[in-house]
């Protein structure tokens, strides 16, 4: 009973827009958790590489700022994690294809 | 005048020495590469992600008010991601949605 009324209480609790922009900030890792079902093709390049450097920013951003915000910075560790993860698949994707290209080109 | 005002913005907590600036400085990638993704075609949009992008800067347009300190180079990245994510979600409904009637036209 006295963790949940900690946390009801908390300075980045429930009650507060410091709770809520994290849990809505989770859709960014949870897309990109589903799109990595999806073929990489679909995958922009562009977008991934952003939220790979975003996503290590506010890591820190989170540790820094007051009320401090654990909530915050799980959410991007778990982001940073899947974008890598999405980055790695984009990379392969595209080097595959341009080796085929190259075969077919040579060929 | 100018050198006061600019050691003011060196020297402010959430200026160009701390995280509190870079990090919200950086988000502006995201709503550049949602621009540089205008030209992709609405096929390999993705749904999940233009919902996050869209609903993220709306909901955090008002966390950077109230944070501390408070964060106006938040506030408006913010606002600029919850734009691009819109419109590329405007966009890729259009074309799923509203052009399906020209594509079944075409097939008959």
């Amino acid at each position: 009973m006295g963790i949940l009324h900690t946390f009801w209480n908390s300075p980045i609790g429930p009650k507060t827009t410091h709770f809520w922009g994290p849990v809505v900030g989770w859709s960014i890792p949870i897309a990109a958790l589903a799109d990595s079902k999806k073929p990489p093709e679909l995958i922009s390049g562009n977008m991934t590489t952003v939220m790979c450097v975003y996503s290590a920013l506010f890591m820190r951003f989170a540790y820094m700022v007051r009320p401090r915000n654990y909530h915050l910075l799980v959410c991007h560790v778990a982001n940073e994690s899947v974008q890598l993860y999405q980055l790695s698949r984009w990379a392969r994707a595209r080097g595959h294809s341009q080796k085929k290209d190259e075969d077919a080109g040579g060929a | 005048m100018a050198a006061s005002k600019l050691q003011a913005f060196w020297n402010h907590p959430a200026g160009p020495k701390t995280i509190h600036f870079w990090a919200p400085t950086f988000k502006w990638g995201i709503s550049i590469a949602n621009v540089a993704d205008f030209s992709k075609p609405p096929e390999k949009l993705s749904y999940p992600q233009q919902i996050a992008v869209a609903c993220t800067g709306i909901v955090w347009s008002r966390y950077s008010t109230v944070i501390i300190p408070k964060n106006w180079n938040l506030f408006s990245v913010n606002i600029a991601m919850a734009g691009t994510g819109l419109y590329q979600l405007s966009r890729k409904i259009r074309h799923d949605y509203f052009s399906d009637e020209e594509v079944a036209v075409a097939q008959e």
